[in-house]
């Protein structure tokens, strides 16, 4: 088998404030940045050597909040990823940012740098949204930062919403909803809150301020979103994620789904290479403090079990609309999925929640939203 | 010694009125026991005895005393069960005995289980002492309890004696009370050999260890006996005394209690009740009193694993070997899977046999709702008899249902008889009776269809009484009543350890309260559920679980598969401990719940 193509993430664990649902890592102390920044060429300089031969066409900034870095901060991140690995000129760039942070000066450089794709976490088009779930931007932040990425000339942005978390009306939803399909952008992502512990929203919710949708109740936005953006052209490519054509389909996540290697840098980062996953380091002291001693700052290695694997390679794969192909399971496992799963699954196929199309296996528009309920089955 | 020196007796109480504290204090008054060797309520063995306070199993202890009046005595304590459920073990224990001491706590009064019991006394001819016990309680109310037992067996107020068990006081006179009003025992030497089976535990090395009491005759080691019910026969290869260890002898001589030991290797070689005799020269007849103990109630006894079936069985197996009352067979339910019908003597019984398997055996179990023996007269003239509701034929083929009825007697005190009589109605009870053994205390006799009484009523009863009132029954024979087998299934397919048999009258409420707890305890699934009641093919109650329409999670955690993984196992592992009816999952704690009383 070919080697695949690899994708490469860096966390960037800055926040000017931080919002009460998220729980990925991120600090409010920006004088550190720079800190970061440092031990972050470290980082990739002390990986590099090991994925000579391996090359690469995604790299994915998030965080955090990447857009918070200046220019020259960017600059020597990008030139250093550039520099030890072996990135193909035809991949895809992407760059996450919140509203309020870009302005054509800005999104002109990034895009002038190499990114051409901008994530924007939007949310929400509504005022009460926004501060419901504690974002620091405006609405008209959001349509002027989308107006001047475009301007400088990024053809591919995606906006990221929320559904589905308590304050939410349905109007507002689909007028949310709207409001994006306006802007046209090539990419949709549209999340369920998830009520994590250790957020402030978590603690509100054990507090009795709100409490979170049931699970009928999330259906409903989620069949609504379904049903809005299908009308208006985006098809779900993935559970959460839509685009107008496939062309623009996100790589890079794709590589989570796929099973295909990523490396990730900076703390908290995540990387997989089969069949290894690890995990970094969680707070930006740890990670310095690691790297200052020369050393990679991963927290936990697991080596999955064939077991393992598989199932991974299913649950993910069920994840895409395309699902999972039987000729790769075969591939991959040696094994034919039919005979071994036939039996398990034809519940699902009589009850609709499952289809296939030539030689993939999918979940059908009704069982994606039992995806769990179904792949706890295997 | 003199059989004249022999005095044979056993304590009747109810739970809690002290019988082991005054047990404790004669053996400790007999120096039966050194120092080091007392430990409270020795007589109670078993871990559970000690904590219920009540005795499961009979015991029997020796003291061998000598009086200031110079004399050497034998007093042999039989301790008795102390629970209904163990009456005809208590008959037996009560038959070995030719006295008893009447013991009542001095603050709660006569109890219905008392009373029952010294019935029992009073059918063996045994010589009764009354004793007032606790009379240091500040609650104590001895001059009103002194009257209740004048009332009950027509004693002059001289013959009660008043003890606090727990201070010793009392005891000398007690003790002079057993020498001097308690005969010694009948029989003579050179008759052939009748001995009774009062008991018989299981020892891991021996085999069976029988208690008996010599009627007439003697039993000595190397003696070729036979047990007249069993018609089985063996060698004795150890006769002797129980201390608290055993202590060996030759011979058991006419009047004594002992243990004995023949290489039986199974409890239902020896049954409590029989007779031995020797094989040669043996006596022609039995003691009279003997009957095969049956159960009275069933239930399904399920590992909650299934690969844990012969671990249960094993299990069940060496308790057998304890509890000769207990019977099982295997059954398979396609609910639980492979497990056991369990036959037990009543419900406290039950909960003990559930209770040791969980504790001693480390057993973790179901225990399905339990339910009575029916006896079903078919229309074509055969009578089957039901002891597993699934087994019930369909009712077409059925003439009639009759279900055991129970003499009850209720003790309480006169302002809680309308609650009692309010919730025996509730159960099908036919009131027969009302007395009063004192202004302050009413017995009321009930009959009750035994079905009734075996779900929560003794709880009931206490609660709607603030605990005063008491209980005690026997059986009174089968009686013909409306009765049909309720079923429940789900998505149409029976679950079949939840089928009952109910009054016809009742199953409509039952159906639908089944239904509404099953509807709360299913989790949605990925389609409708469907939960429905029936009695044959007529469907009396409908609920349903509205299908689930999302399970997901909406992101995968910037690249974190790990976590979403973990996520999932743990919901296949839920899943795994579910319990497939069809294609509907139905978790462990649903048919605990719901075979759980409310």
């Amino acid at each position: 088998m070919r080697d695949p193509l690899a994708g490469i993430y860096v966390h960037i664990p800055f926040c000017v404030k931080k919002c009460g649902y998220c729980d990925f890592y991120s600090i409010t102390r920006l004088d550190s940045i720079d800190e970061f920044v440092n031990a972050l060429v470290s980082e990739i300089q002390l990986t590099a050597p090991a994925y000579a031969s391996q090359r690469f066409d995604t790299i994915y900034v998030g965080g955090g909040t990447p857009s918070l870095l200046n220019i020259s901060q960017l600059q020597t991140i990008w030139h250093c990823i550039h520099k030890h690995f072996n990135i193909q000129s035809e991949g895809e760039f992407t760059i996450e940012a919140n509203p309020g942070t870009l302005d054509f000066v800005k999104s002109s450089f990034l895009r002038n740098l190499g990114f051409n794709r901008l994530s924007l976490g939007a949310q929400s088009f509504h005022q009460s949204d926004l501060s419901f779930l504690e974002r620091i931007h405006s609405v008209e932040d959001i349509i002027k930062n989308f107006e001047a990425s475009r301007k400088a000339g990024f053809e591919n942005i995606n906006i990221d919403l929320m559904t589905a978390f308590p304050h939410l009306s349905k109007d507002r939803f689909r007028d949310s909803l709207e409001q994006v399909i306006t802007l046209q952008p090539e990419h949709i992502s549209c999340y369920t809150l998830i009520l994590e512990p250790n957020t402030k929203f978590y603690r509100r919710f054990q507090k009795g301020e709100f409490s979170p949708l049931n699970s009928d109740q999330e259906a409903d936005y989620y069949e609504m979103t379904i049903e809005i953006l299908d009308g208006a052209g985006y098809f779900a490519y993935e559970i959460s994620n839509f685009t107008r054509e496939k062309r623009w389909q996100c790589r890079h996540n794709m590589k989570y789904w796929n099973h295909v290697p990523y490396i990730g840098f900076g703390p908290s980062a995540h990387s997989f290479q089969s069949p290894c996953r690890w995990r970094n380091v969680q707070t930006l002291a740890a990670y310095v403090k690691n790297l200052n001693q020369g050393k990679l700052p991963v927290a936990q290695r697991e080596n999955l079990s064939s077991q393992t694997l598989e199932f991974e390679y299913i649950f993910l794969h069920l994840r895409l609309r395309n699902g999972l192909n039987k000729l790769d399971y075969q591939q991959h496992f040696e094994k034919d999925f039919w005979n071994t799963y036939q039996e398990r699954l034809q519940p699902f196929f009589s009850s609709g929640l499952m289809e296939q199309e030539g030689d993939f296996v999918r979940l059908s528009k009704r069982g994606w939203l039992l995806a769990d309920e179904i792949v706890s089955s295997f | 010694m003199s059989i004249n020196n022999i005095r044979n007796f056993c304590i009747i109480a109810h739970i809690d009125h002290g019988k082991s504290t005054l047990a404790d204090r004669l053996l400790e008054y007999t120096h039966t026991l050194t120092k080091r060797e007392q430990k409270e309520q020795v007589l109670d063995a078993m871990d559970l005895e000690r904590e219920r306070g009540i005795t499961i199993k009979a015991h029997f202890i020796r003291m061998d005393y000598k009086h200031t009046n110079g004399k050497d005595y034998i007093f042999n304590l039989i301790d008795t069960p102390g629970h209904v459920d163990f009456s005809y073990e208590v008959s037996r224990s009560l038959a070995a005995a030719e006295g008893a001491l009447l013991l009542v706590d001095a603050a709660q009064g006569v109890e219905a289980q008392t009373i029952s019991n010294l019935y029992h006394a009073v059918e063996n001819d045994l010589v009764i002492i009354p004793i007032i016990n606790k009379i240091d309680l500040p609650s104590a109310q001895v001059e009103v309890v002194k009257h209740q037992i004048m009332e009950l067996i027509g004693c002059d107020e001289s013959e009660i004696i008043l003890t606090s068990a727990k201070t010793g006081l009392g005891t000398e006179e007690v003790v002079d009370a057993i020498i001097n009003r308690i005969p010694p025992p009948a029989g003579k030497k050179d008759q052939p050999l009748q001995a009774l089976i009062f008991d018989s535990s299981f020892d891991n090395y021996r085999g069976v260890v029988a208690l008996i009491r010599v009627y007439e005759g003697s039993i000595a080691v190397g003696d070729k006996i036979r047990f007249f019910a069993t018609k089985e026969s063996f060698e004795v290869e150890e006769v002797g005394t129980l201390r608290l260890k055993r202590v060996k002898r030759n011979t058991l001589h006419t009047g004594e209690v002992g243990y004995l030991i023949c290489g039986a290797k199974e409890v239902r070689d020896i049954r409590v009740g029989d007779t031995v005799t020797h094989l040669k020269q043996g006596a022609e007849r039995p003691l009279p009193g003997y009957r095969a103990v049956k159960p009275m109630v069933y239930s399904g006894i399920y590992p909650v694993n299934n690969q844990d079936f012969e671990d249960l069985r094993t299990a069940l197996e060496k308790l057998v070997l304890n509890d000769s009352a207990l019977q099982y067979e295997p059954e398979t339910s396609t609910a639980l899977g492979f497990g056991f019908r369990v036959g037990f003597l009543g419900l406290l019984h039950m909960e003990i046999v559930q209770e040791r398997l969980e504790r001693e055996f480390d057993q973790n179990i179901i225990v399905t709702t339990p339910n009575v023996v029916y006896q079903v007269h078919m229309t074509d003239g055969n009578i089957l008899t039901i002891e597993n509701p699934t087994k019930m034929p369909e009712s077409v083929r059925i003439n009639k249902i009759e279900e055991p009825y129970i003499k009850a007697q209720i003790v309480t005190p006169p302002e809680y008889i309308g609650n009692v009589m309010k919730i025996s109605n509730e159960r099908r009870g036919i009131l027969k009776n009302t007395s009063y053994i004192d202004p302050s205390r009413a017995d009321i006799e009930y009959e009750f269809p035994l079905s009734e009484v075996i779900f929560d009523f003794f709880d009931k009863l206490k609660s709607v009484s603030r605990g005063y009132a008491s209980l005690d029954y026997e059986f009174a024979g089968y009686r013909e009543a409306k009765l049909v087998k309720l079923d429940i299934l789900i998505n149409g397919e029976p679950l079949d350890a939840l089928s009952t048999i109910v009054h016809k009258d009742r199953a409509y409420d039952q159906g639908r309260t089944l239904c509404t707890k099953l509807r709360k305890l299913i989790p949605r699934q990925m389609f409708e559920v469907v939960i429905q009641a029936s009695i044959g093919h007529k469907v009396i109650a409908r609920e349903s679980v509205q299908a689930l329409r999302k399970n997901v999670l909406a992101k995968c955690y910037g690249g974190d598969v790990t976590r979403k993984r973990k996520l999932l196992e743990k919901q296949k592992e839920g899943k795994k401990r579910m319990k497939q009816v069809g294609r509907v999952e139905i978790p462990q704690e649903a048919f605990l719940a719901v075979l759980a009383a409310d």
